[in-house]
């Protein structure tokens, strides 16, 4: 019971142990802090390399391979399997306001892209983009004449009934001029545009976006062998822009129609030739994708997908020599130096500052051995009246878990504070000192991230709870040794 | 009184007692050679100068210390061959200390300093349990020592005289066989060390056993028995004898 009573004293009367708690509070805080933020960035790149990849892919190389409505079919059936689209990939260029631009042309079908990785969410611009830039061309309050009113008002009917995100699914361009033909819509990465600025809230404008603009995309076919055909060039307008989330994808990729794309690249179905005579043989040549990609349902398990698909694979193949290689891949196959990258990172970070705690240990153990010094001759006088060793002991150690308690529980609750808050902070530091710790420019998420994991707090703080019973530990023991006469004579 | 009789009144009996300090190479006898018996209801005053191993001797008897040679028996048992918890429960439970410099705990206020050593042998649920007692018993020891309008005052609110009788308190709230005090008038003045010394014979003849540590000959008055140590040994004609 005295071990009790002292503890809570000495707990009340110290400066010392303040400041022990606050250093395990500030330690504690720090690592809660960067895992989070770090579990966040990860956690935001991993969402959005399954909305790019699905969760497993189906691919062969560029020139691709025939059949795959029947491996669609096939996948489909498939149990575990909730959702499955064919694509195809392929390099090109495209001129954009006379820039030419390197990209990955990739052939898809929208909605059933949709239903495999939730692509419509990518989509970036809206409707509401649209009412907002007439709003900030033409302020209501500044319309002058009555022709100005109406053309605001036609112009605000005309973009209320419009769904930029519908005409993106569809590629189909928002402005179709008068007497031109329609063009084919294309959807391009929003960092491919090079006019394309995210401003330091992270958004882009509309005013400077390509939305409408013509450009023309190249494409070249390839024969089987990997020798380039004629290249295939169409114009287009950009239906709509997509972000992904992941920059380097932003900033090289487009989406076009996938019949438009396999035309191109003549992946079609087609007349095949004698390649010596040229001579048609009279025999039909199958149409080509070079990519599938699927989502399993809810609750399958990566690996057992993975496993899925590739049975279903391995027979599709197995009942049709000649296939190129088929290669099933889960998204965490496909972005691993990404992931791994950020995933060491926050490791390194982590181990870092657990390195930091170290010293934060090293601390308690130097302010305890203090207060053991300051309190010898009141040892001595436990001693006297007959409190043993152990108990000395586990005063200073319970004075020590208590410290640990209050600090990890102090750090706690800053962190959960500091991590819930953290885009606010963020908007306070910029706007008062005009310092940005997570550029938006930079770092392409437009708010920090942030993600409270339960079970990696949970072991943060009873980490930080044992360190500083580790760090009370050797003058606790020290504490149960003293001598009591030694130390009744200590002034 | 028969020899039988005497000696089931023996309370603490110290046998050929010799402490020893080694400095450096050189090794210094601080106790050499100590018989002496405490018998129930005594109050034995050791008298010494200064550095004549009056504490050391004491400590020894509260089994605060341990000797280099010797026995202290209490109850057939020699305390030294206890091990450290027995020994710790010994000083707990049959002995009660008071120092000259009173120490006591300056975080508690008087109360908690008198029940401290009723806690120490209790866990937290065995304390709930023996609160009920315990507290009042204490309130009792303040109250005869006239402390009852200063219960949560901290030490340093105290005078020394009030210090001392807290610490005496604390001494016996466990009921001790014998009270072994060191000194407990050498840092108050000759009124409040007579206060002081009226207490302690107040105890004495409620029957509490006293062994008190002085070297002021007119203390050493107030015993009912004096001995005196010079250089670690007693004198010899005083010894066993009264
Ligand atoms: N730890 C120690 N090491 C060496 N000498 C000591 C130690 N403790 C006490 N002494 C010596 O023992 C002698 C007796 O001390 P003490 O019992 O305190 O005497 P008294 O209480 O009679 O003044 C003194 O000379 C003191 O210096
Ligand atoms: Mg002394």
């Amino acid at each position: 019971m005295y071990k009790l009573l002292l503890i809570l004293k000495y707990l009340r009367r110290k400066l010392a142990p303040l400041f022990a708690a606050s250093a395990v509070a500030l330690c504690t805080a720090m690592v809660i802090i960067v895992i989070s933020v770090m579990g966040g960035f990860l956690q935001m790149m991993r969402e959005s390399a399954q909305r790019l990849t699905g969760q497993v892919t189906v691919s062969s190389d560029l020139w691709g391979f025939p059949h795959y409505e029947d491996l669609l079919d096939e996948l489909k059936k498939v149990p575990q399997i909730d959702a499955a689209t064919a694509l195809i990939r392929a390099y090109g260029l495209i001129n954009l306001y006379n820039n030419v631009i390197t990209i990955e042309a990739v052939g898809i079908h929208p909605d059933s892209l949709n239903t495999v990785t939730g692509y419509r969410e990518t989509l970036y611009w809206t409707s509401q983009h649209l009412l907002d830039d007439i709003e900030q061309s033409m302020p209501p309050a500044e319309l002058r004449n009555q022709r100005e009113q109406a053309l605001y008002e036609s112009r605000r009917q005309r973009f209320e009934q419009i769904d930029l995100r519908d005409l993106g699914m569809t590629f189909t361009p928002p402005v179709t001029r008068p007497n031109q033909q329609p063009q084919p819509g294309i959807v391009l990465g929003i960092e491919v545009n090079p006019y394309n600025r995210r401003g330091h809230d992270g958004q882009y404008d509309i005013a400077t976006s390509s939305i409408n603009s013509e450009l023309t995309l190249t494409l070249i076919p390839m024969t089987q062998r990997g020798t380039v055909m004629e290249p295939s060039v169409r114009r287009m307008v950009v239906a709509n822009e997509f972000k992904s989330g992941l920059y380097e994808i932003d900033a090289n990729r487009v989406y076009a129609p996938f019949d438009l794309v396999q035309q191109m690249l003549r992946m079609d179905e087609a007349t095949q030739v004698n390649p010596e005579t040229g001579e048609p043989t009279g025999q039909m040549e199958p149409a080509r994708t070079s990519e599938i990609m699927l989502r399993g349902k809810p609750g399958v398990p990566l690996d057992e997908l993975r496993q899925a698909v590739s049975d279903t694979v391995d027979a599709f193949t197995a009942a049709r020599p000649g296939l190129p290689y088929l290669r099933v891949q889960t998204w965490r196959d496909r972005h691993a130096t990404l992931l791994g990258a950020v995933e060491k990172e926050k490791m390194l970070l982590t181990f870092l500052f657990a390195v930091i705690s170290v010293v934060a240990i090293a601390m308690i153990g130097v302010i305890f051995y203090m207060i053991v010094l300051e309190k010898t001759r009141d040892i001595g006088v436990l001693r006297a009246v007959g409190a043993s060793r152990g108990g000395v002991m586990s005063i200073f150690l319970g004075y020590g878990l208590a410290v640990g308690c209050i600090g990890a529980g102090v750090g706690l609750a800053l962190a959960a504070s500091v991590v819930y808050n953290i885009n606010k902070i963020q908007d306070f530091l910029t706007q008062r000192f005009n310092f940005t710790m997570w550029d938006p420019t930079i770092y392409y998420f437009d708010k920090v991230p942030s993600q409270f994991d339960t079970t990696e707090v949970t072991v943060i703080v009873v980490v930080a709870i044992l360190s500083s019973v580790l760090g009370a530990l050797l003058p606790a023991y020290l504490a149960g040794r003293l001598n009591p006469v030694e130390s009744l004579r200590y002034e | 009184m028969t020899d039988t009789a005497t000696q089931q009144d023996t309370l603490l009996q110290a046998t050929g007692l010799r402490k020893m300090y080694r400095m450096g190479g050189q090794s210094l006898e601080v106790i050499r050679g100590v018989d002496l018996s405490v018998t129930r209801g005594q109050w034995l005053a050791i008298l010494g100068a200064s550095g004549s191993g009056k504490s050391t001797l004491l400590h020894l008897l509260g089994g605060l210390d341990r000797p280099s040679q010797g026995s202290v028996v209490f109850d057939k048992q020699n305390i030294f061959a206890m091990r450290g918890p027995r020994l710790d429960r010994y000083r707990n439970r049959h002995v009660g200390f008071v120092f000259q410099f009173y120490h006591l705990l300056p975080e508690l206020n008087v109360i908690e300093n008198v029940l401290l050593a009723a806690m120490i042998s209790r866990s937290v649920p065995a304390w709930a349990g023996a609160r009920s007692q315990q507290r009042p018993r204490a309130l009792k020891l303040l109250d005869r020592l006239g402390l009852s309008h200063r219960l949560n005052h901290r030490p340093a609110k105290l005078s020394g005289g009030e210090r001392q009788r807290v610490a005496i308190a604390r001494a016996l709230i466990n009921q001790p066989d014998v009270l072994l005090a060191d000194e407990p008038t050498g840092n108050l003045d000759a009124q409040t060390g007579d206060q002081i010394l009226e207490v302690l014979q107040e105890f004495h003849q409620a029957g509490q056993t006293i062994v008190m540590v002085t070297h002021d000959h007119r203390i050493a008055q107030a015993a009912d028995r004096v001995i005196t140590l010079r250089d670690g040994k007693l004198d010899p004609e005083q010894s066993e004898a009264s």
